[in-house]
């Protein structure tokens, strides 16, 4: 399987690829319609010097873009995720669950979370699936 | 006690609590301890009625630059907005909450929109603050919500006929006062229903998925003083020192559900609320029983610590046996107290049952909840149960 640079386009269009060609997910998300961001907060330390944003949207169980994105279009996202580097990479290794993290402060959400909870099999399911792909991480390549 | 072996969590409870009989009259000195100088009062009309505010208010003196008494029984962000902007005008650098979770909610709103501006819709969502808010002191007015230690708050938003949840560490109150004398006048009923939310809170923080040994230590004891205590204020609301370990008690539930959170009884009781009006510590009160009877298989170890801490657990009685044990405690001490038992008691219609189950497979508890529920199949057949 080929590897994948975290956090880069050619990252994304893998995940797209992977939920596009998910019948299960098809399936579970037909409620689901909207955009989610990530922002990826700044670490330079660990290969992210600036701030990084990240475009992903979803409708009824179809995907549309999923693009590396500037602030502006993060922030004009039906929710809006933000956490630091270390977090993410926790996440897309299913070493911490998404929901706990949330509310633990170790990630933030603008939006409505009854959504997201009424749709939580989509989200888990998206997460199972990014969590697939080989990824080369900025502080491990 | 079974934990995970890669058990990790957060602990957060920076609230300083003061606690005794004639409390509240420190208020003016714990204010002055956190470098304020300017009180806004907020409560509502049913406290004002009560003749609970007027202690707060001689010892605040010329400290408090104003009251707003406007709080309905379900706060809103239209209630929230008017308040801070009354606040505003007022030049208020903290806000003392007089009253019960509706009024310490608005409370919360206010020293956010005081600090960062602009309209409590602005600020739905989980930890998006990044700095501290203006201080809050609480004194409550129910033992019941613990919203006078956790950072959460529940607010109406009107123009989409849904409540909004907003969670932010920044944003927890600094100074709690626990005077059981602001709720000795509280009626048996309210006492009861009030005093189930906390028992609720304790059980439900105890069967979470996010449940940790420092909420579970707090739900225990919490428990332990509701089964000994609530009786007794039910029976007697004069009675000052039971009054102080209800209130004692509903502030370590706070603790316990702020930390591990709160599961299918909280969603099922949001639900009936929103649907039906049915008040949440009757709702949580009546359900509760039922949702652990139907938790049963996956949460008997935790639920035999209810029962221990309840003392109803028998020597030789295995989990399941002492889960049981604990689930036949409740129900009868539901009786004990005066609280309703059936659904079909409070107002509730079969039709609002099928909307309300619906409706709770998107709150957000029931994702903690022991027994993951995918389907409003099976919430219906537990609000069924108990009508």
């Amino acid at each position: 399987m080929a590897k994948h640079q975290a956090m880069t386009q050619e990252w994304l269009d893998a995940w797209k690829e992977k939920i596009a060609g998910s019948k299960e997910y098809k399936e579970i998300a037909k409620g689901w319609e909207g955009s989610v961001s990530i922002i990826v907060n700044p670490d330079p330390d660990k290969g992210i010097p600036e701030p990084l944003y990240l475009f992903t949207d979803y409708w009824h169980g179809d995907v549309k873009d999923f693009l590396i994105c500037d602030k502006a279009k993060a922030e004009s996202a039906k929710f809006i995720m933000s956490g630091d580097y270390a977090r993410w990479k926790q996440v897309a290794r299913k070493e911490i669950d998404s929901t706990k993290a949330l509310m633990q402060g170790k990630l933030k959400l603008k939006g409505d979370l009854t959504y997201i909870v009424r749709n939580i099999k989509s989200v888990n399911k998206v997460i199972d699936l990014l969590c697939e792909i080989e990824t080369v991480w900025p502080d491990e390549a | 006690m079974a934990y995970d072996q890669d058990l990790s969590f957060v602990y957060f409870g920076p609230t300083r609590v003061i606690f005794g009989v004639g409390a509240s009259r420190d208020c003016e000195m714990e204010m002055a301890g956190l470098g304020c100088r300017r009180a806004l009062v907020m409560t509502d009309p049913g406290v004002m009625k009560a003749g609970l505010v007027e202690g707060v208010l001689k010892a605040l003196g010329d400290k408090c630059v104003g009251v707003f008494s406007d709080v309905p029984q379900d706060t809103g962000v239209g209630v929230v907005n008017r308040a801070a902007d009354y606040a505003r005008g007022k030049g208020a650098d903290c806000v003392v909450s007089v009253g019960g979770g509706s009024v310490i909610d608005t409370g919360k709103g206010v020293c956010i929109l005081l600090t960062e501006g602009g309209g409590l819709e602005n600020f739905e969502g989980i930890q998006l603050l990044t700095r501290p808010q203006t201080p809050h002191i609480v004194i409550p007015t129910t033992a019941g919500t613990g919203s006078e230690v956790t950072c959460m708050a529940v607010i109406l938003d009107e123009r989409k006929g849904q409540k909004i949840l907003i969670v932010e560490y920044f944003n927890t109150p600094r100074i709690a006062i626990l005077d059981p004398v602001m709720t000795e006048k509280l009626p048996p009923l309210l006492t009861a229903s009030t005093g189930m939310d906390a028992m609720t809170h304790a059980v439900e923080a105890l069967q979470s998925v996010q449940r940790e040994p420092i909420a579970d230590g707090l739900a225990m004891q919490a428990i332990r003083l509701l089964y000994r205590f609530l009786p007794i204020c039910t029976q007697n609301g004069a009675d000052l020192a039971a009054r102080g370990q209800v209130q004692l008690a509903a502030t370590m539930a706070g603790w316990a559900f702020g930390n591990a959170m709160v599961g299918l009884v909280h969603a099922m009781a949001h639900s009936l609320g929103a649907i039906a009006r049915v008040p949440h510590g009757i709702a949580n009160g009546i359900l509760l029983p039922h949702v652990m009877a139907f938790n049963l298989e996956d949460a008997a170890e935790s639920y035999a610590l209810v029962a221990e801490a309840m003392g109803v657990r028998e020597k030789g009685m295995d989990e399941r046996e002492a889960a049981e044990a604990a689930v036949a405690a409740l129900r009868s001490f539901l009786g004990r107290i005066g609280h309703p038992v059936r659904l079909s008691e409070v107002s509730v219609t079969e039709e609002a049952l099928v909307k309300a189950s619906a409706l709770s497979l998107s709150d957000g508890a029931i994702v903690n909840n022991a027994r993951p529920v995918m389907d409003e199949g099976e919430v219906l057949a537990v609000y069924r149960t108990a009508y």
